[in-house]
């Protein structure tokens, strides 16, 4: 009769040692089970992942272009070079970030507040809101960037009609530079279903015993939200902030639906990922293109590392500890 | 565990199978009319390199970059392939029709991947500007073959060479540029209608005998234009209570040709580009861009970009325009509520002069076969065929003026039945005598960037009505310096 292997707790104090490779064994065949499975993955991830971004790094060493009789030649770190210089580099990057220092607050805090008032249980239909708070989100996002584009056209859009009632000149919203971040900002506002249903659920997921102790202490809402609701969801302020942070690297399709990519007005949506598209497949450099990409992904793995290691400044995951 | 093992390697296997393999080989290798403009390509690269059945030798037909992606034009163009297969057992041809917003990307992929099509087209000097260098030269072929190209005027084939002395390209068709006029705006204005008729070089009269007349020059569409353009409240634009950001109708508007480049050339024929390299735009350019940025942010007879968003972009087409500056080819896209191409509200006038010279903006399509084709003499077959027995229900399905005149009857009265209020397209016959030379599209280094620094200005002249063109222009100049500079060989 076989001997069963002894697994678990026991078996490191067991004193029949011998049996422990044949533990070793049967987790090693496991492990390899396991790789067979995720196998198709590991393979789609090479094949589409990993040796496509390989040979997009070697391509910022060339001058591959894809409608160019000439030859592919390695020119070295020439790319690297332009892309320090290139003024439009430079526009694409300061349009990101200015974008960027508006949208991302927002794109945290709001679905936050949003998440806050819906989690109350004195709010009657909460559940009624919750679903038509997050609706907007299961709507393909260029048919909604379409609608708006509508929607704020300051000649024929219904919000600059609105305000007329009210006796204000609506803006041109998306050809006016002082109200086109507000209004990119506004149609971004239309996806926050998602970061709002997180933050519900990590907000249900406070015990109300802290609550409880914060009020015998004479602590009012606001405190109570400042001091036990914030430090605990703050994971998930965290988790929500990278999301936006690399949303805002791609950012992407809105400007492109609206403008056609044009940068309008007068290159205020001129963004990265744009500037990046329009080398790689209007002028087909794809040479510089696969630079600009990576320069974007070494930015983007550079400040994502700078908000880890500043998150052990703010970010508490002591409570969810055991 | 082996079992286990030989599980996971069983399904592993079965679903990189499925993902990888999927349904490879089932597609049809022909593209329907239906699919075209909203489809990415129809025809994938597997489809393509499919050999054909037989002996017969595959000829691939890439249409996209220009023309051909409307569905009564795949319709033309997919009863021409069939014919053709038909009419001979040497070759298959094969067409791929690709959505316009990506053909070029498509095409550019499939060229970069070693798997370019043989043919392109129909296409023009812009879309064949994309890929300049990759033409097959056809004067060997034309002389080995025999081809009779006498059908053709010599100078229309020169037209046709490039510096280098080769001839990537026979003429097809011919896109001259004119007046579409709303004659129901007209009749309401009081007004009388634009000329039909070029005077002595060119130059006509407006109004004759009328409180309105005088020379059909650009000064005139915009006095007749302010008076076209009406407010919410039924005041013209003449009229000092005039309200231009609630403007209802407009006097005259570039329809899909108010490219920096193409609308400058419509005041005279330039190149912007001089002999030492640098960027230079021409004098008639920049006095028609201020005269256009006050049409429609001065007078306001003219829409600017959030007006043309609202009107759907296609401007002309809404009824709320009088007058269009556009090419033959727009006859493609006047319909009717339900989509048919119909519409009994206009006519045709002549091209307006400016400082005494008249300029008609002039687009000429053709096919050109990629100089990497494996078969150029089989593709050179398909190539005549497309150009000769095919052309006129193509150049009907494109609306472009056939290069061949003995066609040219056939085309209008094909043209009549669409349109049956009795357009006159002897304006269309007579603008090809004031085409631009050199032409607004003719190649310049960086064709795509130099687009693309136009079209960044011409955004500015649509939607800043505070733009500063003295300022803007010089910085144009040294954008396309720099672009030209760039990119010379």
């Amino acid at each position: 009769m076989a001997v069963p292997a002894i697994t678990g707790k026991g078996a490191a104090e067991h004193p029949a040692a011998p049996f422990l490779p044949a533990k070793k064994s049967l987790a090693k065949r496991r492990g390899r089970a396991g790789l067979w499975f995720v196998m198709p993955w590991i393979l789609g991830f090479l094949l589409w992942y990993a040796i496509p971004m390989l040979a997009s790094l070697w391509f910022s060493f060339t001058d591959f272009n894809l409608v160019s009789n000439e030859p592919t030649e390695f020119i070295g770190l020439d790319n690297w070079a332009k892309l320090f210089s290139d003024p439009d580099v430079r526009d694409s990057v300061l349009v990101t970030v200015r974008f960027g220092l508006i949208a991302l607050p927002v794109a945290v805090f709001f679905p936050m507040g949003l998440a806050y008032l819906l989690v109350k249980k004195n709010l009657k239909g909460r559940e009624t809101f919750r679903a038509l708070f997050f609706m907007p989100s299961i709507i393909p996002f260029v048919a909604a960037v379409l609608i708006f584009g509508g929607v704020m056209n300051s000649q024929i859009g219904w919000v600059n009609k609105i305000l007329e009632l009210v006796g204000i000149d609506g803006p041109r919203w998306f050809l006016d530079k002082t109200y086109v971040y507000p209004a990119l900002v506004f149609i971004g506002l239309w996806g926050v279903g998602n970061a709002m249903i997180i933050f519900i659920a990590s907000m249900n997921s406070v015990p109300s015993t802290l609550y409880d102790a914060a009020k015998i202490d004479g602590a009012s809402e606001w405190q109570s939200f400042r001091h036990v609701t914030l430090p605990l969801i703050s994971p998930i302020i965290f988790y929500n902030l990278v999301i936006a942070l690399i949303g805002l690297f791609n950012y992407f399709v809105v400007p492109f639906v609206l403008y056609n990519g044009s940068g309008d007005p007068g290159g205020a949506t001129n963004f990265y990922a744009l500037y990046f598209f329009r080398v790689g497949f209007q002028f087909f450099n794809m040479g510089y293109a696969a630079t600009l990409a990576w320069a974007l992904f070494v930015a983007a793995i550079a400040i994502t590392g700078l908000l880890f290691w500043s998150a052990k400044y703010w970010v508490h995951y002591e409570y969810g500890r055991t | 565990m082996k079992r286990w093992n030989s599980v996971a390697v069983v399904v592993a296997l079965m679903m990189v199978i499925a993902a990888c393999g999927g349904e490879t080989g089932s597609e049809t290798t022909t593209t329907t009319g239906d699919t075209v403009g909203t489809e990415a390509p129809t025809t994938t690269s597997d489809d393509t390199a499919e050999e054909p059945s037989g002996d017969r030798t595959q000829i691939r037909w890439f249409v996209g970059i220009g023309a051909g992606g409307q569905p009564e034009q795949a319709a033309a163009q997919t009863e021409v392939v069939e014919e053709f297969n038909a009419s001979q057992d040497e070759i298959d041809l094969v067409i791929e029709i690709v959505d316009n917003d990506v053909a070029y990307e498509t095409l550019a992929t499939q060229i970069a991947s070693d798997n370019p099509p043989d043919i392109i087209g129909p296409v023009g000097r812009d879309g064949s500007n994309a890929f300049s260098g990759l033409y097959l030269d056809l004067e060997p072929l034309v002389e080995s073959t025999g081809f009779d190209t006498s059908i053709w005027p010599e100078e229309t084939i020169e037209n046709f060479r490039e510096p280098d002395g080769t001839l990537p390209g026979l003429p097809f068709a011919s896109f001259p540029s004119f007046i579409f006029f709303n004659k129901a705006l007209f009749d309401e204005a009081g007004l009388p209608y634009p000329p039909q008729e070029y005077g002595p070089d060119g130059i006509t009269v407006y109004g004759e005998g009328t409180e309105y007349e005088g020379t059909w020059d650009f000064n005139k569409v915009a006095e007749i234009g302010a008076i076209l353009a009406v407010d919410a409240n039924g005041n013209d634009a003449t009229s000092p209570d005039f309200d231009g950001n609630n403007t209802t109708q407009w006097g005259f508007v570039w329809q899909w040709t108010d490219r920096l480049f193409q609308q400058g050339s419509f005041w005279g024929a330039g190149y912007p580009l001089t002999d030492d390299g640098t960027g230079d735009v021409p004098q008639t350019w920049e006095d028609e861009w201020k005269w256009y940025h006050d049409a429609v942010w001065g007078t306001g007879f003219a829409p600017g970009q959030e007006e043309l968003d609202a009107l759907g972009g296609n401007a002309f087409q809404s009824g709320a325009v009088a007058m269009a500056g556009t090419h033959l080819w727009y006859t493609c896209c006047i319909r009717d509520d339900d989509n048919n191409i119909a519409g009994d509200f206009y006519d045709l006038a002549v091209m307006p002069s400016n400082n005494g010279v008249v300029t008609t903006n002039m687009h000429a399509d053709t096919f050109r076969i990629l100089a990497s084709s494996q078969h150029p003499e089989e593709a050179f077959t398909v190539l005549t065929y497309l150009l000769t027995d095919a052309a006129l229900p193509l150049l009907t399905a494109y609306g472009a003026a056939p290069a061949d005149s003995t066609l040219t009857e056939d085309f209008f009265a094909s043209l009549d039945e669409r349109y049956p209020q009795g357009v006159n397209w002897q304006v269309a016959v007579d603008s090809a005598a004031y085409a631009d030379v050199p032409s607004h599209e003719q190649f310049l280094p960086g064709w795509e960037q130099y687009k693309e620094a136009m079209d960044t200005l011409q955004s500015g002249l649509l939607t800043d009505p505070e733009l500063d063109l003295d300022a803007a222009i010089p910085e144009l100049e040294a954008n396309l310096t720099a672009i030209f500079e760039e990119n010379a060989e």
